[in-house]
């Protein structure tokens, strides 16, 4: 009888593995190939703006060496000031494909390092949903497991970030932040020092990887906070906390970038502070468990009192000499959201940290949005250590959501787990009953629509033969139950949104996120056909190709680090927006006249200026869209010379046509941008120089241009650049013998026969602007 | 020495006679946590703190062909901005797909009739239906090529 139960159970036991192996690779082999809408449609190419930079630092790594990427000081970015790249990058990424990049050489398979750093993101999809299995496992059941890996592989709010060529920290992060919160859950759980050092581990790869490192270590102390709060202090709890916390702080302190800063900053404190806390309630814990009734309770007023006292004056001292460093705007703009909008345009300005809508919220989770709810409440009504963690997880997560869109990112794991574990709850209920085999067998048969669902749901049957529990629990309530017909109906409508969710994912992954941003492609509503604009590449390999090697090219910050990464050539301000005020100067050189900004870009040694335009494709993202908060960041640090006020009209609009604001009309950036614009006409009907960008015909047509000069415009005039004069070049506007005008001299000399002084024979008369003669 | 120093007071003062209980917080019941999760979830999805920080129009307003101007409740193809009112129906749809969910599984309890059984499903049921399919329309509006190649 034993024996044979221990056959049917290793049998079942074979089983459930295979299928939790396969679905596994289902998920991790349809995340990958969803992700491939871009190499596909354009090319194997690097993405966006932050990939550039990472692909050229990786490059630099694989070519150089670690260390000397380490010392890297970077002369080509932030002109004149260069850039510390070793000192302040997250090297967790580069590391990540360069080893890759080294092992497969060893192998002497000769992969170019950029295919590498395309394919990056997708593979660690797979890992992602792999991690994710992990955690909703120890949180709940290994079916809900499979679920919340099969959502996360395909789920929109994760593919944002981890298409083919976006080569970028929240790739591999995402990976890594689950998968120390698996590891920290399950060292909560055992308690044993090798999982909480495991999961210290896993936290310094998370740290070399992505700033986002901060919502760990403030989550994993508010956990052991709460859990402090509600009376579940254990042992376990001391020793995982103190083991991952130690190591931790000691790990993190190992990245350049990172230092003393979790010593030092507030976002760290909490850790600390939890991290006392819990001593000082072990501590009394043993002491109560040691010491008679009565003396622990004097000892604990005075020991209270005392701690209280020091703690309050070393927090007080360290504050006023300024050892703690107060919040980083960027985190103080996620409590007081107002914040960057007043104090810190440049925060403001990315599109990404706006706060957040109900679309995205529909638009990257879709059905998950309605079960994230029902997970939460499982969790809550069977609450234990490991549930706590993640119902804080999935409010803090919510919560930073709803502030920052970028922060959908962090929302997208926890929902994808706690829909996975609605989703196997349901089927919990509607699958399990004594006729339930015969259920299956059919939908199995009928529905092989999905692959993914289908073979969750078998894992779930095999799942729940384990629970003894809940068997008894059906057995007793069994005599009310519903009929089967309805519940294969339900079964049948759950399968079908599932299905549409499937559908959804492949829609947006395929329309909204696998643009990569440097090719534009337009669907052409007449005949259908694909349109491919590439003027972002023309310009930069004209850039590389015409310009001298040390040119300065000046750009709004957008554009940095493409210029760096695909002309090779110096830029004044990039995507990594450290210097402010740096940052404004080149913003205050886009907004005044002319002649203002040229004092500006002689001081700064620039040589060309590169803008884009998008008005006469009609492309949105260009500069003089972005030109407002150039003029608010230059403001903040320029109040005297730019006011935003002054490019707005009377009636407070922004509008570039002939009743646009003055300042406005004259800036720099308007004159770069619509320069001979208004001698195009883009209609055979229209009028000349109408914008289709902004549906407008411009202003101010009719303009020259003195210390600037074009030198080259892409086909869909999308990028222009210029060449600034050099001083003598404009002192001396170059006419010719003709149109000159000299003035009419009747001088006659005195000179003469007797009176006349000596002169230089064959003396070279200079003509203004023309060769000497010889 | 410090024995003295505690009894100082007491020489005026007579200590009252009261026990004082282990320093615990009341915890809320699971109920209670989750009402007031999904209150929050029900905001923050309905995109609360973009109204805040923007402070768009509740309901906006279009021109038609006569020239009379009519409410407008989406704001349609600006896919980072919304109308507080539009904001509001989408999370009551998203809560009410929850709901569904919930009710779902509430049959799951013991001491509930056939009958009582039955309309619980099929409530459930409906509740997640309705919510997904006018989110779904709540999309079309939005984004008129929604699943559209």
């Amino acid at each position: 009888m034993n024996r044979s139960a221990k056959i049917v159970n290793s049998k079942v036991a074979g089983y459930s593995s295979l299928i939790t192996f396969s679905v596994l690779l289902i998920a991790w082999i349809a995340g990958f190939s969803s992700r491939l809408f871009a190499v596909i449609r354009f090319e194997s190419i690097i993405h966006e703006f932050d990939p550039w930079f990472n692909y050229r630092a990786t490059a630099y790594m694989v070519e150089h060496g670690w260390h000397k990427f380490l010392n890297w000081f970077d002369e080509r970015a932030w002109y004149p000031l260069g850039r510390i790249v070793g000192g302040t990058v997250y090297p967790g990424l580069m590391i990540t494909s360069g080893s890759i990049h080294y092992l497969l050489h060893m192998l002497n398979i000769p992969v170019h390092i950029r295919d590498i750093c395309v394919f990056l993101a997708p593979v660690f999809s797979g890992l992602t949903s792999i991690s994710t299995y992990l955690l909703t496992k120890e949180l709940w059941s290994p079916g809900a497991g499979l679920f919340a890996a099969s959502f996360i592989a395909i789920v929109p709010g994760y593919i944002s970030r981890s298409v083919a060529g976006s080569y970028d920290n929240e790739g591999i992060a995402i990976f890594a932040l689950q998968f120390t919160y698996f590891l920290w859950v399950r060292s909560v759980k055992t308690g044993s020092v090798f999982w909480s050092a495991a999961a210290a581990l896993s936290y310094f790869y998370m740290v070399s990887a992505w700033g986002g490192y901060v919502f760990i270590i403030n989550l994993i102390p508010l956990h052991v906070f709460v859990l402090l709060l509600m009376g579940r202090y254990s042992p376990r709890l001391l020793t995982s906390y103190s083991t991952f916390y130690i190591l931790g702080l000691l790990f993190s302190m190992q990245i350049p970038f990172v230092g003393f800063q979790p010593i030092r900053t507030s976002e760290h404190m909490a850790a600390m502070g939890v991290f006392v806390l819990l001593l000082a309630v072990a501590t009394l814990r043993h002491l109560q468990s040691v010491l008679s009734k009565n003396e622990f309770k004097k000892l604990f007023l005075v020991g209270g009192l005392l701690a209280a006292v020091i703690v309050f004056i070393a927090v007080v001292i360290l504050t006023v000499m300024g050892v703690v460093a107060p919040w980083s705007g960027r985190f103080y703009s996620l409590w007081d959201t107002g914040y960057a909008k007043i104090h810190i345009p440049i925060i403001a300005s990315v599109s990404e940290h706006q706060p957040t809508t109900w679309f995205s919220f529909f638009f990257d989770l879709h059905i998950l949005v309605c079960a994230f709810p029902v997970g939460l409440w499982y969790c809550i009504k069977q609450v234990n250590d490991e549930r706590v963690f993640v119902v804080l997880y999935a409010i803090s997560a919510v919560y930073f959501a709803g502030v920052m869109v970028r922060l959908m990112l962090t929302l997208t794991p926890v929902v994808c787990m706690l829909a996975g574990v609605a989703f196997s709850g349901l089927l919990d209920v509607f699958l399990q009953e004594d006729s339930s085999k015969r259920i299956q067998g059919s939908t199995n048969s009928t529905l092989d629509a999905d692959d993914h669902e289908e073979s969750l749901e078998k894992k779930s049957l095999y799942d729940k033969a384990g629970k003894l529990k809940h068997r008894t629990k059906h057995d007793a309530t069994h005599e009310g139950g519903i009929s089967s017909n309805l519940k294969s109906i339900v079964i049948l409508a759950v399968l079908m949104i599932l299905m549409m969710f499937a559908v959804h994912c492949t829609w947006v992954t395929s329309n909204a996120y696998s643009s990569p941003s440097i090719v534009l492609a337009f669907h052409n509503s007449q005949d259908g056909s694909r349109n491919i604009l590439d003027d972002f590449r023309e310009a930069y390999y004209w850039l590389s190709q015409n310009t001298a090697d040390d040119a300065r090219i000046m750009s709004w910050w957008d554009y940095g680090y493409q210029i760096a990464g695909m002309a090779n050539r110096t830029t004044l301000v990039d995507n990594n927006t450290w210097n402010n005020s740096h940052i404004a100067l080149v913003g205050k050189a886009m907004s005044s006249t002319e002649e203002k900004s040229y004092e500006i870009m002689t001081s700064l040694d620039v040589d060309y200026v590169l803008v884009i335009f998008g008005g006469v494709i009609g492309y949105s993202g260009d500069d003089i869209n972005k030109f407002l908060w150039m003029v608010r960041i230059a403001e903040g640090e320029h109040p005297k010379d730019i006011k935003e006020s002054d490019f707005f009209t009377d009636r407070g609009e922004f509008r570039v046509d002939a009743e646009g604001a003055p300042a406005l009309l004259n800036c720099l950036m308007y004159k770069l941008s619509y320069y001979r614009f208004g001698e195009l006409k883009l209609d055979y009907r229209g009028p000349s120089g109408y914008d289709r960008t902004r549906n407008a015909v411009i202003g101010n047509k009719d303009f020259d241009l003195t210390y600037l000069e074009e030198a080259y415009t892409t086909e869909h005039w999308l990028v222009r650049i210029y060449r600034v004069k050099k001083p003598f070049e404009f002192n001396r506007p170059s006419l010719k013998a003709k149109e000159r005008i000299v003035p009419p001299s009747n001088f006659i000399s005195r000179k003469n026969l007797k009176r006349r002084k000596g002169f230089i024979r064959n003396r070279p008369i200079v003509v203004k602007g023309k060769r000497t003669l010889k | 020495m410090l024995e003295t120093l505690y009894n100082l007071p007491f020489h005026i003062l007579v200590p009252p006679n009261i026990r004082v209980r282990r320093f615990s917080i009341p915890l809320p019941s699971a109920m209670a946590v989750f009402s007031v999760v999904l209150l929050s979830y029900f905001l923050v999805t309905g995109g609360i703190i973009y109204d805040v920080i923007v402070e768009p129009p509740s309901v906006g307003a279009t021109v038609d062909e006569h020239g009379h101007s009519k409410p407008v409740a989406f704001l349609p193809y600006r896919v980072n901005a919304q109308y507080i009112i539009e904001g509001l129906a989408s999370s009551f749809l998203f809560t009410m797909g929850g709901l569904g969910f919930i009710i779902m599984d509430t049959i799951h309890s013991p001491g509930k009739t056939h009958l009582n059984r039955m309309l619980l499903t099929s409530m459930g049921f409906i509740f997640i239906l309705v919510s997904f399919f006018s989110t779904w329309l709540f999309m079309r509006m939005k984004l008129p090529s929604y699943l559209q190649p």
